[in-house]
């Protein structure tokens, strides 16, 4: 055989087609993508020593006990605490992925501080005798929120602000049966461990004119006509016959005959998607109240902290008469509507909000102030929705903050010329003088009377992410229960009924589960709409098409989905900020081509 | 006609020899251990099971390779008369130097594995997927994957079974494998958490 050029090049090629058949090329391109995870300037863990750590959830009120798995004092995964008798070991998805939220590149990373502090010390002098300093705070019932107070009280004409309360809280493990009215009960209503663990004992009616992912789960799903909520539960407590509120409400006599029947003989209770909601006012016909709604408790206080400012909702406030409106948007939790505030504030008012978000009151506000995320802060949780007994937690910080940020109630204790202390460590001591409940400490799992423990020992225990709890005292009826009347009734105009998808969460959500939500289609994006075939039709909408969605408050443009599950007269926007501005207390909406 | 024929398998069977039995050899760099370990020593002489130094830490994690602190508990002085021991104490006790062990089953950042969960919960022993670790006379060498930075022993399904254990396995196949036969649950976020 020659060697020719031609038999060189069929050489090769047999060459080519033998490495074909052998792992190397194969082999060579999966290394190669391992390769490029490697690359200089990809974040890795740290490697080093593994430690658990215990701290507690701030992301919604639930609270749900945390074990974090820390390399090298870096928390890299989060789990529930199985001993946890609240939230007995589950974490929803935000919670698992809440490690995350340090480095979400949305962040608000920076603030002017400095300018902020003086134009409040500048407003604060030059303000006229009636004008206001207030403090809107979005989650109101944890030890900052009486730092808050205080220094309103120590303020002349000082205002607390917080969003209405319920004053009571729901026994989920006493009820047999659960009406629930549009609240989104495995979808970010209370503490999900608890809710799940009390499934198994009640029945569950979801009435709502969508099928949420609640009602997918409920053992009955009541798919009411949109605005007739009120008919249905005048019929469920024997105001209305039957007969007229299926006429109303579009179900069936005898699925309402079957709920009445269910809600009237075993414990029972009624939940609605707003917990001032009149909706609630049912529980007392159903004699729900000190069995399954109990008055709301809270962990004992210093003596000294109980002269302190009221809260104040934000429509009793005087119109035109905030100067300095301070706003604590550090946690997700309920959010005012901007044109609710925007008629409160005096000319030339400083708002200055503490935020890690972009999307929420940093949109109005003068100053946007940069507040740690969890788990940078160390804070308490108030008592969820659904914790019966006196709790107290602490959210014990698992890393330090990563951007400079500015500590909320520091800078307003300091505005209002309030000694330096630890309130956390005072609102503990006072629990512990207090002498009654028991500490439960995560990383034995064991539970120790309060009064056997000494005070340093009691603190020390909360920071390693125990919690004191105290449900021996008799479970009581709420006080008088105060609803807000519903929005407007609706008109021509616009026809649609706005529906929320979600709960509403506000806040940065973790980017690896927000990422996973939006791709796998669990969560609305921001930007979308979903309509029902027939109003779409009506409106000459098409499916992906851009339109704007218009309220009596303004207009947002927005994407259409058309989704044969979404009933006539319903727009199911996406939950957040954005959507409570545009609605307010208002949930009407039309929906027109852009 | 014919001599073409001949070259296209020349180079085919040249392709499938450097692929079938030249590239697992240069695939990998072998390294040595620092210090001529004998696990065989350790537990037929000194009596010496597994956990005594590869333990599990007060909280329940996995405390790996042990630290100079634990060999120095009984190597702080010679208690037998070999070379190896002796450079050990010489190199390592004596200096208070740490041995930078090669760890052939360090998994990749990406993987979280509970030792505690399949050792007392699940009573699998350590030969199961180490091999029989603890009764070798030496350390074998340590293989490595320069493109990958991997470990030969917990990376990639095995080119050629030259050099390779057959035993036991610390792949993502060999876990997914024994979790299927036991019937067991398995699934990405398992591990990759």
């Amino acid at each position: 055989m020659t060697t020719t050029r031609r038999n060189l090049l069929k050489f090769v090629g047999g060459g080519a087609a033998g490495a074909l058949l052998t792992p190397a090329p194969w082999r060579l391109i999966t290394d190669t993508a391992l390769w490029s995870e490697n690359w200089p300037g990809i974040p890795r863990p740290a490697r080093g020593e593994i430690r658990a750590r215990f701290t507690h959830c701030t992301l919604c009120p639930a609270g749900c006990a945390v074990r974090a798995r820390c390399v090298n004092g870096q928390p890299v995964s989060l789990t529930g605490v199985k001993p946890h008798p609240i939230s007995h070991g589950a974490l929803c998805p935000w919670g698992i992925a809440g490690h995350h939220l340090p480095y979400h590149p949305a962040r608000v990373r920076q603030g002017p501080v400095k300018e902020a502090l003086a134009a409040v010390a500048r407003a604060m002098d030059q303000r006229s005798a009636g004008e206001r300093v207030a403090v809107l705070d979005l989650r109101p019932g944890r030890t900052v929120s009486w730092t808050y107070r205080r220094a309103m009280a120590a303020i002349e004409n000082g205002l607390y602000l917080a969003p209405r309360q319920p004053a009571y809280s729901i026994d989920l493990a006493a009820a047999e049966t659960v009406v629930s009215f549009g609240a989104p009960l495995f979808d970010g209503w209370g503490t999900p461990g608890n809710v799940f663990a009390a499934r198994g004992n009640f029945r569950l009616v979801q009435i709502e004119p969508v099928e949420s992912r609640t009602a997918a789960l409920a053992d009955m799903w009541l798919p009411i006509r949109p605005g007739t909520e009120t008919a249905m539960a005048a019929a469920l407590g024997g105001e209305t016959t039957i007969a007229e509120a299926a006429r109303l409400t579009g179900v069936g006599e005898e699925a309402i005959g079957a709920v009445k029947e269910a809600a009237e003989n075993g414990p029972a209770v009624v939940l609605a998607a707003d917990p001032s909601s009149p909706l609630m006012s049912l529980n007392a016909k159903l004699r729900a109240l000190g069995r399954t709604v109990v008055a709301r408790r809270e962990a004992p206080l210093p003596e000294a902290w109980k002269k302190a400012a009221p809260v104040t909702e934000m429509a009793a406030a005087p119109d035109g008469a905030i100067r300095v409106l301070l706003i604590d948007e550090s946690l997700p939790g309920g959010y005012v509507p901007w044109q609710e505030i925007e008629p409160k504030l005096a000319a030339n008012a400083v708002v200055v909000v503490f935020t890690s978000t972009t999307e929420g009151y940093a949109r109005h506000a003068r100053y946007v102030l940069p507040s740690p995320v969890y788990p940078e802060a160390a804070e308490d949780i108030g008592p969820a929705i659904d914790t019966v007994g006196e709790v107290f937690r602490i959210a014990a910080p698992l890393l330090a903050p990563v951007v400079p940020v500015v500590n909320p109630g520091e800078f307003v204790a300091r505005i209002a010329g309030l000694p330096q202390s630890d309130p956390l460590r005072e609102r503990a001591d006072a629990i512990h003088q207090a002498g009654r409940g028991a500490l439960l400490g995560y990383a034995d799992g064991k539970s120790t009377p309060a009064k056997e423990v000494t005070a340093d020992n009691f603190w020390k225990t909360l920071n390693q992410g125990g919690c004191w709890m105290d449900d021996t005292g008799k479970k009581a009826a709420p006080g008088k229960l105060e609803f807000i009347a519903a929005g407007e009734p609706p008109h021509d105009e616009l026809p649609l009924m706005v529906v929320a998808a979600g709960g509403r969460r506000g806040g940065l959500a973790p980017p690896l589960m927000s990422k996973l939500e939006r791709e796998s289609n669990l969560r609305m994006a921001a930007n979308r709409v979903a309509l029902s075939p027939a109003d779409a039709r009506s409106n000459g909408i098409e499916n992906g098409g851009r339109c704007l969605l218009e309220t009596a408050c303004g207009r947002l443009s927005v994407v259409a989905t058309i989704d044969a599950g979404v009933p006539a007269g319903v727009v199911e926007v996406a939950a957040g900020p954005r959507i409570a501005d545009l609605c307010g207390a208002s949930p009407r909406a039309r929906v027109v081509r852009a | 006609m014919i001599g073409g024929k001949i070259a296209f398998a020349s180079g085919m069977l040249v392709a499938l020899a450097g692929g079938w039995l030249a590239f697992p050899r240069i695939l990998y760099q072998t390294r040595l251990q620092p210090v001529n370990f004998s696990h065989k020593v350790h537990a037929e002489k000194a009596g010496t099971k597994c956990e005594d130094c590869h333990s599990f830490r007060d909280d329940g994690t996995y405390a790996g390779i042990p630290t100079l602190d634990k060999c120095s508990g009984c190597h702080a002085a010679a208690m037998g008369t070999t070379v190896a021991e002796k450079n050990f104490i010489d190199q390592y006790v004596t200096p208070n130097r740490e041995p930078q062990w090669l760890s052939y089953a360090q998994q990749p950042e990406n993987v979280y594995f509970s030792h505690i969960a399949h050792v007392k919960l699940g009573h699998v022993k350590c030969e199961q997927c180490h091999g029989n670790e603890g009764g070798a006379a030496t350390l074998r060498p340590y293989q490595r994957d320069p493109i990958s930075g991997y470990s030969r022993d917990i990376w990639g399904r095995p080119v050629s079974p030259i050099g390779l254990r057959t035993e036991g396995g610390m792949r993502m196949d060999d876990c997914v494998d024994c979790h299927r036969r036991q019937g067991l649950e398995y699934s990405c976020m398992g591990c990759h958490k």
